[in-house]
């Protein structure tokens, strides 16, 4: 009793705190308008410097570098940025050299010192210049990389772009691997992954939007797509989401996702996900939109629908009969992946008479010593596996080898031998286990509902499997990502869309994009594209 | 305000009506101990005298667009007696939903779980039926456009596996039954599969092309109806007079199917076929239930009384039936005749009425 009114009273203390640092910043900010903590430059070139130093001058990367130009050193000025941000080449060759060793002006010949437009127009040779007499505005800036100018009696700052800093190179994706297709993938720099995309679609109504999220972080957002192609109110849509994100940080772009996608309870995602350039490319090129978030290689494509986890990039570049065959393999991988323990333990616990005699005596034999029932045998070994999956993919590669080969013999070879499991149920596990590597972008969901199947098939066999099953269904046909039905082009149903769906039928017969999203303009390509020999009257006259 | 959300598109309700009509196979079984082997000539005679039953449901419904049958009633009867009418088809909605659950109760009892109580087997499928009727038409209709195809393929599939056992001279001599017997299986067929598409009439009002009913339904009618002739045909022609005596002449043929002993076991496919168009129609009239009640009583949403819904749909069931031999008696010798009121008299005289008092026209704010 007490310890349950300590925790409410610590509760109410804490929920107390929260709403007061809310209404505290709300204070805060008309009273930063105030005389103390001016948000405009002023005139002289000291207290500017002061009140730049007061913000960000006690950190080690700050650079202030004070000088003076003009012919006869007569106007003082200051540059302010982050080493190791900055591009210190810029920095010298295109900045101080100018403005200290090529100046053309003396004192009286200069028309109007004050005025930092004429340093802008004509002596800085950096190729993105902009001016503001903003505080707030011009530390952002610095601290993403910019050089900030102060010049004496000038009320404004220019701030000069030359951010640049280490970055990993463009590598090819850990993740989504192919044998066939370009290797490059997106990395942790928002500019070279809007490069990438550029670099794919040369075409001006391809619109890269930009905004920052994070009130602390202020990491860069980016909204990739095609004018034209994509559905207006999904842009609208995606930017009230976005700007709807009051966060203080945003490191990642599942930070991102969690914050805009439609369904927050269901397991299945409805924001897809990519690290290939090229497979982002076919999403705009097919009405939907990117999201680029800077500091993560992972960009974010909406809206989703269910069977683009059952698809992959390298379908494309292939030729269409392996394709449909390999499709149709991963999604019986993946109804494997979530049935095949649960039918077993149905089997082998409800409705043994559906197993063939033959099989049933030998299971039954392998069955013999084993203490536990199906249920607890298959939820045991679930967890077991779920366990050495977590250890190799934590563990450094070397590790992880000594994680497999404990799990394959330990938990494989003596658990049986022990009689504590039945040899069928490692197979069935193991089955499962390589049938849910199969299909990626839902091995989080899968897990979860063969563990949902499983229970349910402990319980009440074939009947609670089928319930089961009928239950998924309604919940993935209510679902929808940004408006578009998560299952289509299933249900609803839209016959030319089921091309590329269970199959993938030849590009030329593509000709449409994907009804439910690429509906603004949805015609692809040309009719009667499919390659033919030339007729034998062109190949005579020739 | 509408209480429903959602719309459908014409062929999704094609194909809710397809799933609604192919689900009576296992309910027809009823038929065959009156008809015996004439029971596919009832059929598609049940099928001739109901898609003119339904026409009348299509005026009706074309004649006020955008309202279901309680507002329809309102509208033709006036707000108190209206009332009344429409209590009798909230009445036969909820019947029929009981029904139904113990339909699935009993079906899973006796071939998928047998030492299972069967209120926890009523109790997970209305469950689950409650949650797609929370969802709406929408998803329901959805639902229908993928389970739609199942089915079909399977009783296609199984009649192809089973012609090396169908012998058709089992449908000779044709017409041998008496006539009273005739017309009786008759009725019962009409009375389990085309005229409970009375039920849409709380569904077509939220079609996206309300003028597409007509077509949308006539042809999941002639779908289902073509689907279920296929499967009546194989049990006939595979069972021969085995299938009077059998409670499930679907599961017993398909059984047969044994080939090189690989293709075997098929049943389970049926069976699982038939829980899901269970799990389509059971929906349907829990959603008509739900949505009626909600009408009559004025509710903002129809989702507070999904739950009481069902749990009287469970409770009805309980109490109405004790064993499988009452449930057939009933459904073969009672409710047919009784239905007849609500299948035929009631939307014939509303229509009368309508015509009448030239409804719609003189209702300025239809």
């Amino acid at each position: 009793m007490g310890v349950v009114l300590r925790y409410l009273i610590k509760k109410s203390k804490f929920l107390k705190l929260l709403s007061q640092n809310a209404l505290e910043r709300k204070k805060q900010e008309p009273s930063q308008d105030g005389p103390n903590t001016p948000t405009n430059l002023s005139q002289s070139l000291k207290t500017n410097l002061d009140l730049i130093k007061g913000i960000i001058g006690n950190n080690y990367d700050v650079v202030i570098r004070e000088f003076t130009f003009e012919r006869q050193r007569q106007v003082n000025a200051a540059l302010i940025y982050l080493s190791g941000m900055t591009d210190p080449t810029i920095i010298n060759e295109s900045i101080l050299k100018p403005l200290m060793f090529e100046s053309p002006f003396t004192i009286n010949s200069a028309p109007k010192l004050d005025d930092v437009e004429m340093i802008r127009t004509t002596m800085l040779t950096v190729g993105e210049v902009n001016k503001s007499a903003n505080i707030d505005e011009i530390v952002d800036s610095c601290l993403s990389g910019s050089t900030i100018l102060l010049v004496d009696n000038c009320h404004e700052a220019l701030m000069i772009m030359t951010a640049d800093w280490k970055s990993r190179s463009v590598d090819e994706p850990k993740t989504e691997s192919v044998v066939r297709g370009p290797r490059e993938g997106f990395i942790e720099s928002l500019l070279t992954n809007t490069t990438l995309l550029r670099r794919k679609i040369k075409n001006s109504d391809l619109t890269i939007e930009s905004m920052k999220i994070g009130q602390r972080t202020k990491t860069s957002v980016c909204i990739a797509y095609i004018k034209g192609l994509a559905n207006p109110l999904l842009i609208e849509e995606i930017k009230r989401r976005l700007n709807d994100i009051k966060t203080d940080s945003i490191l990642e772009s599942g930070y991102i996702e969690q914050f805009i996608e439609d369904a927050p309870f269901s397991i299945f995602s409805t924001v897809a996900n990519t690290e290939k350039p090229d497979s982002a490319a076919a999403k705009i090129l097919e009405g939907r939109a990117a999201i680029l978030i800077d500091g993560t290689p992972f960009a974010l494509t909406v809206p989703m629908l269910l069977i683009e986890s059952f698809q992959s990039s390298e379908d494309y570049y292939s030729r269409p009969y392996f394709v449909s065959f390999i499709r149709m393999i991963r999604y019986l991988a993946y109804a494997i992946s979530i049935l095949a323990p649960a039918i077993y333990v149905a089997l082998t616990t409800f409705h043994q008479e559906l197993i063939p005699t033959p099989l049933l005596f030998s299971m039954a034999s392998a069955q013999e010593g084993v203490p536990f029932p199906a249920l607890v045998e298959a939820m045991g070994m679930g967890v077991v596996f779920e366990i050495l999956r977590e250890a190799g993919v934590r563990l450094p590669r070397p590790v992880g080898q000594a994680v497999s080969i404990v799990g394959a013999l330990v938990i494989g070879q003596s658990a049986v031998t022990a009689g504590l499991i039945g040899a069928p149920m490692v197979i069935v596990v193991a089955l499962t286990a390589v049938a849910s590597f199969v299909v990626p972008a839902q091995t989080d969901s899968g897990g979860i509902l063969r563990i949902l199947f499983v229970i349910l098939a402990g319980f009440s066999g074939g009947f609670g499997i089928m319930i089961g099953f009928i239950g998924l269904l309604i919940h993935l046909t209510s679902l929808r990502s940004f408006g578009t039905p998560y299952l289509s082009p299933l249900a609803p149903l839209s016959v030319s869309d089921l091309k590329d769906s269970f199959i993938r039928a030849p590009l030329w017969a593509m000709i449409a994009r994907p009804r439910t999203i690429g509906w603004p303009d949805p015609k692809r390509q040309e009719f009667r594209l499919k390659p033919s020999p030339p007729l034998e009257e062109d190949t005579q006259s020739k | 305000m509408r209480l429903e959300r959602g719309e459908i598109s014409s062929s999704q309700l094609t194909f809710l009506i397809s799933c609604f009509i192919q689900g009576a196979l296992f309910p027809l079984s009823l038929a065959f101990p009156i008809s015996k082997h004439d029971t596919w000539l009832a059929l598609i005679a049940a099928f001739i005298i109901g898609v003119f039953i339904v026409l009348i449901y299509i005026a009706l419904a074309s004649r006020f667009p955008g309202k279901n049958i309680i507002e329809i009633n309102d509208l033709i009867y006036g707000p108190y007696f209206g009332k009344l009418v429409s209590l009798q088809y909230v009445y036969f909605f909820i019947i029929s939903l009981s029904g139904y659950l113990w339909f699935i109760g009993d079906f899973v009892l006796t071939f998928i779980m047998p030492e299972t109580p069967i209120i926890v087997i009523m109790t997970m499928f209305t469950f689950i039926c409650a949650w797609a009727v929370r969802k709406g038409i929408e998803v329901i209709a959805r639902i229908s456009v993928i389970f739609v195809f199942i089915p079909g393929i399977i009783i296609l599939l199984t009649f192809a596996l089973l012609l090396k056992n169908m012998e058709f001279t089992n449908f000779l001599p044709v017409f041998e039954v008496p006539l009273e017997d005739f017309i009786q299986s008759t009725n019962i067929i009409m009375h389990i599969s085309v005229c409970e598409v009375l039920v849409f009439l709380m569904v077509i009002p939220y079609m996206n092309k309300p003028k597409q009913a007509k077509r949308s339904v006539l042809l999941g009618i002639i779908s289902g109806g073509l689907i279920l002739l296929t499967g009546m045909i194989r049990n006939i022609a595979a069972l021969g007079p085995l299938s009077e005596i059998v409670t499930d002449p679907s599961l017993i043929a398909v059984s047969l199917i044994n080939i090189g002993k690989i293709i075997s076991r098929l049943e389970v496919l049926v069976s699982m076929a038939q829980i899901l168009l269970l799990f389509i129609i059971t929906s349907v009239f829990y959603y008509a239930a739900v949505l009626s009640v909600a009408q009559i009583t004025k509710l903002r949403s129809y989702l507070p009384v999904v739950i009481p819904i069902g749990i009287i749909g469970i409770t009805l069931s309980l109490i109405s039936y004790d064993s499988r031999m009452q449930f057939s008696y009933s459904t073969m010798y009672i409710t047919p005749i009784l239905s007849m009121h609500i299948y035929i008299v009631i939307p014939l005289v509303s229509l009368i009425v309508a015509k009448v008092r030239k409804l719609p026209q003189r209702n300025g704010r239809n």
